[in-house]
């Protein structure tokens, strides 16, 4: 714990933020996208679990709400890829530039 | 954490992820030889592509077995309180593994426990 | 005593679990006939409605991370009885339906994280319900299985919901790094204006945005109302729509006060844009649900205005209008829900001379219009009024100009379908419908509730009272 400043961690945390965020909107693939989101979930994780060790280390919101993100985002990955399965029955491909269906 | 941060922590996350991206762009030489496009199988010679199909029975056993895992992270932190809540610890957590129960009946009713 | 305390204060969650494991029970023990399931689910969701009015207590439970009083109660109401109605209405569409029992328990569980996600007074709370309500909704959009219009719809829901809690995530991450709690009460006493905790408000601000489809944000709305079958349409477009915005409303005016200028201009410019584009795309479209989700933007956008007077005015005008806007939207997706299970027709060309072959269903689908549009007689007109009224208490006439001007562009796209139904010849219109009596209940409640709610102030004057003042 000490020895590595919390802005460091935070370094990390915004990073990989902005990494999930550019691959969500520029990649194709369906499950890639989803795995953006994931990252973007798992920089809050970083986040959460930073705070809470390195300035309110008296209680443990930040680390619960961390387990709870986790838990959430592994069943909205499983309804995700869900569907996606479902779409690729129709469609015979993962890739967000078929889906057609619906436009302006 | 006055605004002077904010904004470096902003240029760092840019500029660590667009500089990881432009570095690995420069240094890596695109050498092609037809062996780096091939699976590893074991040093055994790997027939067909490697882009295979898989069953989507692997996908459904994989989501199942997901939720029902990852549910139980929350068992950690009640085994640690448990002793000092006492009997309410207790009947939560047998709610809590009721519902879970009732979520593996109807994935046992759906079939989707089953090999197709 | 805490037990007795925790009966009453969850008792409509608790009765919304009861039903949920009910219908998980007969799902798992042997199969029965739809029939006798939609008569026992819908009697199951009535009595939920009128227990919802007995006994509303306040206090909280669990250290303040759920919280009950009188309004909150009264709100709960509100989307139970949207869900009975819509419920009834897609009788005819899930009488033939599959995966009945799957529909409900879903169905049922976003109610139930709607409900946490009203009461909740800590952060964790109220993430934990948005997702309830969020994630089965995904799998609600998908229930037309074999359509590729459903599943791409569900595909672009979940992502962009995904992607939307990603990013009120790392906003309540910050709020939680610069203000140390995820309880409300603590949060609101350690704001300030801080670069930090703005940012951090800006990014839960778009994660709000996203779900009540403002338009920076409004993307994938249109999309999901088209593909997603009619039942889970107007549920979308009503239930979850006003859940969201019941929240935004409390957590703006209690927990972001000390922000109060800076989310008053972010408002401005969310409101004035989301009525002009929703106002826009609505008159181009001829797909009705396509419509209806754009007009649905457009009057997010006038409940915006309404909350950016803040104060119990703001408040109850938000809650009054939504009141309104439950009945009367409800109203329009009756009538196409049951015009499309029956038929397969969902576009507004197929529409004209309605009139000739169904006179009941065209009046209500033209009150419902006048009062989506705020026609005086109709409710609709005295929500959008009240909703102004709120507005304008900041003196930003700029605002209520704008609003004013576009409601009579909102004049015109919905009296043309209504000329359309009345007047417009058509070779081979839709046949005339026999509609399952259940529906015809459905539909009858709707138009009461519009003209009751337009000539009896007591309603309005109820909320207003509830309605906490700042």
């Amino acid at each position: 714990m000490n020895g590595i400043p919390l802005t460091h961690i935070l370094f990390v945390s915004t990073a990989l933020f902005f990494i999930g965020m550019y691959g969500f909107f520029t990649r194709r693939n369906m499950i890639t996208i989803l795995m953006s989101v994931e990252l973007i979930l798992n920089s809050v994780n970083i986040n959460f679990v930073a705070f809470n060790t390195y300035l309110y280390p008296q209680n443990l919101d930040g680390i619960f709400f961390t387990i709870f993100i986790v838990t959430i985002a592994a069943s909205e990955a499983a309804v995700a890829i869900a569907i996606i399965i479902n779409l690729y029955r129709s469609l015979h491909s993962v890739d967000v530039d078929e889906t057609g269906e619906l436009k302006f | 954490m006055g605004a002077s941060s904010l904004i470096v922590l902003a240029i760092a996350g840019i500029v660590f992820s667009a500089g990881g991206m432009m570095i690995a762009k420069i240094f890596v030489k695109g050498t092609k030889n037809p062996q780096k496009g091939q699976a590893y199988e074991s040093g055994i010679k790997s027939t067909g592509t490697t882009w295979s199909q898989f069953n989507v029975g692997y996908y459904l056993f994989a989501l199942v077995f997901l939720v029902f895992d990852v549910e139980l992270v929350f068992l950690y932190p009640w085994a640690v309180v448990v002793k000092s809540v006492g009997i309410t610890a207790l009947i939560e957590i047998i709610i809590f593994i009721f519902i879970l129960f009732m979520g593996f009946l109807y994935a046992h009713k759906k079939g989707a426990l089953k090999w197709i | 005593m805490i037990l007795n305390d925790f009966f009453i204060f969850m008792k409509q969650e608790l009765m919304l679990l009861f039903i949920i494991f009910l219908l998980l029970l007969i799902k798992v023990g042997k199969d029965r006939s739809n029939e006798s399931l939609l008569y026992l689910i819908n009697l199951l969701l009535l009595i939920n409605v009128i227990a919802g009015f007995i006994l509303p207590g306040e206090g909280s439970l669990f250290s303040d991370m759920f919280r009950t009083n009188p309004l909150i109660a009264l709100e709960k109401n509100m989307l139970n009885i949207g869900t009975l109605i819509i419920s009834m209405q897609s009788y005819s569409w899930l009488k033939s339906h599959k995966h009945l029992l799957e529909f409900y328990i879903l169905m049922i569980s976003t109610l139930l994280g709607m409900f946490y996600m009203i009461s909740s007074g800590n952060l964790l709370m109220f993430y934990l319900g948005l997702e309830l309500s969020s994630i089965p909704l995904a799998a609600l959009v998908n229930f037309d299985l074999e359509k590729k219009a459903s599943s791409e719809a569900a595909m672009k829901f979940i992502l962009s919901s995904a992607f939307s809690s990603g990013l009120l995530l790392f906003g309540v991450s910050l709020i939680y790094g610069t203000t140390g709690s995820l309880a409300y009460a603590e949060i609101t006493s350690h704001l300030s204006t801080d670069p930090l905790q703005i940012f951090a408000f800006v990014l839960f601000l778009a994660g709000f945005a996203f779900k009540i489809s403002a338009v920076p944000f409004h993307f994938w709305t249109a999309d999901v109302y088209e593909g997603a079958p009619v039942a889970i349409t107007s549920y979308l477009s009503v239930i979850s729509k006003g859940a969201v915005l019941f929240v935004f409303v409390s957590v703006l005016y209690t927990v972001f006060k000390p922000l109060a200028d800076v989310w008053y201009g972010m408002l401005f410019v969310l409101s004035i844009s989301t009525i002009i584009i929703g106002n826009l795309f609505a008159i181009r479209q001829d797909n009705f649900k396509r419509f209806l989700a754009f007009s649905s933007i457009a009057q997010v956008g006038f409940i915006l205005v309404g909350i950016s007077g803040s104060s119990s005015m703001g408040t109850a005008a938000v809650i009054y209008f939504v009141l309104i806007y439950i009945f009367s939207n409800l109203g329009a997706f009756g009538v196409v829900s049951i015009v499309s299970s029956l038929t397969g027709k969902e576009r507004i060309s197929d529409y004209k001379s309605f009139y000739k072959t169904n006179p009941f269903l065209s009046w209500i689908l033209t009150i419902a219009l006048f009062s989506l549009a705020g026609v005086p007689p109709a409710a609709g007109f005295f929500g959008k009024f009240f909703l102004l009224i709120a507005g304008a208490e900041k003196g930003n006439y700029l605002l209520i100009s704008i609003a004013a001007l576009n409601m009579i562009v909102s004049f015109y796209y919905y009296l043309r379908i209504v000329k359309s139904v009345f007047m417009e010849p058509n070779e081979s219109p839709i046949e005339s419908l026999t509609i399952p009596l259940i529906s015809k209940v459905a539909l009858y409640i709707c138009l009461l509730g519009i003209v009751i709610l337009g000539l009896w102030s007591v309603v309005y004057d109820y909320i207003f009272t509830l309605s906490p003042i700042f």
